[in-house]
């Protein structure tokens, strides 16, 4: 009774005008040739050596990056949940700081550190060993994603696995498991939601990035973003951007339909 | 007694779902009017027309007289107790009271006696500071009747207001609602599916199901005297029974004849088939072959004041429910009596509608 | 195990910290270099603040976070009462379509938009930042307001009404209150978003716009300055203080409804 249909007016006109019109003019550019007809050229252009590369290169260092985040969050999400530092927040408010810091001069930091004449290599010689060329690298980028992204793992798996029940895990110790299956069958299962989240938060921006392998990987290294970036930014050539941002889409809503068959309750730990 | 509210042919239904099919219903002034009957029944509903939180598809509702179909929430002198009473969380007990006084522009001074007047009322005095999360289900409670009531409503509507408490602060809080409705005397519409709520409270008893008023009487007349099985069966436990009248003031249950005191004169001439509704305090022991019929005494259960027993009859087909007050062992066998009076015969249903309301609930 | 735990939250704690303190030790250095420390200086943070294009970019930053925000807040909370008065079907279908910035890449988000403005002739500049910022930040508003409109806030309404009050009154001083803490987490959810946004606002804004974002993108393309050091000294500083302050009020409220 307190609602109104027609308040939603101003939030389905911004929809329209801010999302939908705008993606379908992605459509539109992506199967437009530069002479204004009807082609399939720009989609099909991802299969060009160099796309191909770059957008090979762009799903293996994001998996990896991911699974890191993976393998280094989990443990934590348990460690806050078990101590009492995740109930006072001040465990929590410590990975949601690094969150409020520009990404890019995170990731800058990472170049600050890597740098032929950065922190490291300068330590390293100092112990008489040879410079290391550390930047430019697909570690490098790697490194800088996990760095960048890891917080947005950490959250959403502590916020589902800090509302396990804990007569949950009791119980399944009361009736004879191991510590592994306790695991295996009753916190895995249950925090699967706050896994997913977490997965597509990584995944995603790790697949589609183009600052942070143009900030660690000097410009050398090329994934899908920098090649659709540059098709807007340096070649002005919108159609073939479009096409293969759309592409791109498709992988997105590929992995996320992956990930969805493993979360029955739909994202809501996301926040 | 005056008339204050009368629904005129009520029907509502949301989307294709009916859920309230033609009620035509009276309260008086100051009486204890209870809306019985299981979740789906259309009693919630019902109250929330009176309210004015719903309007009626069709039909008239009058409050003192006046056709008040249309009439918005806020405009009714109705005040309601919400099911899970619905008290501001972010005013205190103060403040929550105070809300309907600071709406319709009363003084400061007269406000500050009200509270108190109504927090003495409800027996929780000084708690005018206390925050809504600071109060037990029971305080949380006695602050929504103090909301309500500062307002001075001619009706007061109550929407399960004890289902959230546990047992025993449910039974002193019908003492203390008795107590209440006294003291204020005031009209109370009241909507429960606890049948001890409806017989222990109420001036008169509404029983409702499937959008339909089964029946409508004195807590003792719906105990007593129930309708229809649908009734019998929501008031208490009970054996419910078919039957056929085999001769003027007698009815036949499973091959036995029992003596009764309903006739061609109230609607039952010999050869109709009946249900019969006999109380499980109603059936006395007697020694083996000494009552109007035998059994075997298959379970018992000591359930406080008395027993509660299981006895099978002879022929295996039925099994009757008592309760006596002496103790008699399991594998016994022992003779019945029902007295005439306690037989309680009624129609059977007639229509599909209506034996679908037959349907345990 | 407990002792285990301890070592691994430090190991993480200094991956994630210790590269930022790198960067604001460095901020203090008198030289140039990115590795060896000479002298403590603050010239660093007075080049910063002499920078005109910086102080630009911090205008632009925080002037367009608070109207996005502002924006995202009023529409997002109109649509919440909205979407509720609708039917379960409308009401998935808008959901869905409220999720799509949220789950998109960042990435075809600025491309959609940037496309979308040149489509229609806008030329690119602080507006359509703006708009830009609004439409990514109107679906986590809706997101953290929905969650407090349900059956319990209807029924506070249905009292407030039931003791008399006018519709406005009730929605002012019953159902406002209960939407607040969705209201407000919303809002600052969009202000962080918008003030950390880089890649919807590289592909909205036009030449001679900068937000704080690209202008340390454009820097660093360059060649890193430390005056970025002093830049993230600062920031970090203010997002410390800020959440030191919003956990400490956080916690006084869990504290009083204890």
């Amino acid at each position: 009774m307190i609602s109104r249909k027609r308040y939603a007016t101003p939030f389905i006109v911004w929809i329209i005008a801010g999302t939908l019109i705008p993606l379908l003019s992605i459509a539109y550019y992506g199967f437009t040739a530069r002479d204004g007809g009807f082609t399939f050229a720009n989609i099909t252009a991802m299969f060009q050596h160099d796309h191909m590369q770059a957008l090979g290169l762009s799903l293996l260092l994001a998996f990896i990056s991911t699974l890191v985040c993976l393998i280094l969050a989990f443990p934590m999400a348990m460690i806050l949940k078990d101590s009492k530092y995740g109930k006072q927040g001040f465990m929590i408010f410590v990975f949601i700081l690094p969150m409020w810091m520009n990404f890019l001069l995170r990731t800058m930091a990472w170049q600050v550190l890597l740098e032929r004449q950065g922190v490291i290599n300068t330590l390293i010689t100092m112990v008489g060993l040879p410079r290391q060329e550390l930047m430019n690298t697909p570690g490098a980028i790697v490194l800088g994603m996990v760095y960048d992204f890891l917080p947005f793992m950490i959250l959403p798996i502590y916020n589902t696995v800090s509302k396990i029940d804990n007569h949950l895990i009791e119980a399944a110790y009361d009736l004879g498991a191991s510590r592994k299956k306790v695991y295996t069958s009753v916190i895995l299962p249950l925090s699967v939601p706050g896994i997913v989240s977490g997965i597509t938060m990584v995944f995603i921006p790790a697949l589609t990035t183009f600052v942070i392998s143009n900030m660690l990987g000097g410009g050398k290294i090329n994934l899908i973003g920098n090649i659709i970036e540059q098709e807007f930014t340096v070649n002005s050539n919108w159609y073939l951007g479009s096409g293969l941002s759309l592409v791109m889409m498709l992988f997105i809503i590929v992995s996320m339909l992956f990930l969805r068959k493993f979360d029955k309750t739909g994202g809501e730990s996301l926040i | 007694m005056n008339e204050l509210i009368r629904l005129e042919n009520i029907t509502k239904s949301f989307d294709e779902n009916v859920v309230l099919n033609g009620i035509d219903l009276t309260v008086g002034e100051n009486e204890f009017v209870t809306l019985l009957g299981p979740s789906g029944c259309g009693k919630t509903t019902t109250l929330r027309i009176i309210g004015g939180f719903e309007q009626p598809d069709s039909g008239i509702v009058y409050f003192d007289g006046q056709d008040i179909t249309t009439l918005p929430a806020n405009q009714r002198n109705i005040n309601t107790v919400f099911q899970n009473y619905a008290l501001f969380p972010h005013m205190n007990v103060g403040e929550n009271i105070a809300f309907g006084l600071r709406v319709s522009g009363k003084s400061d001074a007269y406000i500050k006696d009200k509270i108190k007047y109504a927090l003495k009322l409800v027996n929780l005095k000084g708690y005018e500071n206390r925050r809504i999360d600071q109060l037990s289900g029971g305080q949380q409670q006695r602050i929504a009747m103090a909301r309500a009531i500062v307002n001075e409503p001619k009706v007061l509507l109550l929407d399960e207001p004890l289902g959230a408490l546990d047992l025993k602060l449910r039974q002193e809080m019908q003492y203390e609602l008795v107590r209440l409705k006294k003291e204020l005397g005031i009209t109370f519409i009241y909507v429960t599916h606890d049948q001890e709520e409806a017989l222990t409270m109420s001036d008169k008893v509404v029983v409702m199901n499937e959008g339909y008023i089964q029946q409508e009487g004195t807590p003792e007349e719906i105990y007593d005297e129930p309708i229809n099985a649908f009734v019998a069966d929501f008031i208490g436990d009970s054996n419910i029974l078919s039957g056929k009248m085999v001769d003027e003031r007698v009815v036949e249950i499973n091959g036995i004849q029992f003596p009764c005191i309903d006739g061609t004169e109230q609607g039952f001439p010999p050869k109709k088939r009946v249900d019969v509704v006999i109380r499980p305090e109603d059936i006395e022991i007697r020694p083996y072959g000494k009552g109007l019929f035998n059994g075997t005494i298959i379970s018992k259960l000591f359930i406080g004041v008395h027993y509660e027993m299981l006895v099978q009859s002879e022929d295996g087909k039925i099994e009757w429910l008592l309760q006596n007050y002496d103790q008699h062992d399991v594998g016994a066998k022992i003779g019945m009596y029902v007295r005439p009076e306690n037989i309680q015969i009624m129609h059977k249903p007639k229509s599909e509608a209506e034996s679908a309301m037959e349907i345990d609930l | 195990m407990k002792r285990l735990g301890k070592i691994y939250i430090l190991i993480i704690m200094l991956f994630l910290y210790l590269p930022i303190l790198t960067l604001m030790v460095l901020s203090f250095n008198e030289a140039k270099s990115m590795a060896v420390f000479t002298r403590f200086s603050l010239h660093w943070y007075a080049e910063l603040f002499q920078s005109k294009l910086m102080l630009g970019a911090i205008v632009n930053t925080f002037s367009i976070a608070i109207l996005a925000a502002l924006i995202a807040t009023i529409v997002g909370t109109m649509a919440v009462l909205g979407i509720d008065a609708m039917k379960p079907r409308t009401e998935n279908v808008l959901l869905a379509a409220n999720n799509i910035p949220m789950l998109n890449a960042d990435i075809v988000t600025g491309i959609a938009l940037m496309l979308f403005f040149l489509m229609i002739g806008v030329p690119r500049g602080y507006c359509t930042i703006l708009f830009s910022h609004a439409t990514f930040c109107i679906p986590y508003v809706i997101l953290s307001v929905r969650p407090r409109l349900n059956k319990n806030t209807d029924k506070l309404y249905e009292a407030a009404l039931d003791l008399g009050a006018s519709e406005k009154y009730a929605f002012r001083k019953i159902v406002l209150p209960e939407l607040w803490p969705g209201i407000s987490s919303g809002f600052l959810l969009s202000f962080t978003m918008s003030v950390d946004d880089f890649i919807i606002t590289y592909f909205t804004r036009g030449a001679g716009i900068n937000t704080i974002s690209t202008l340390i993108y454009s820097e660093v393309k360059i060649g890193i300055r430390p005056s970025l050091f002093a830049l993230s000294t600062i920031i970090f500083v203010v997002a410390l203080v800020t959440l030191i302050i919003v956990n400490y009020k956080q916690n006084k409220a869990d504290k009083m409804a204890a």
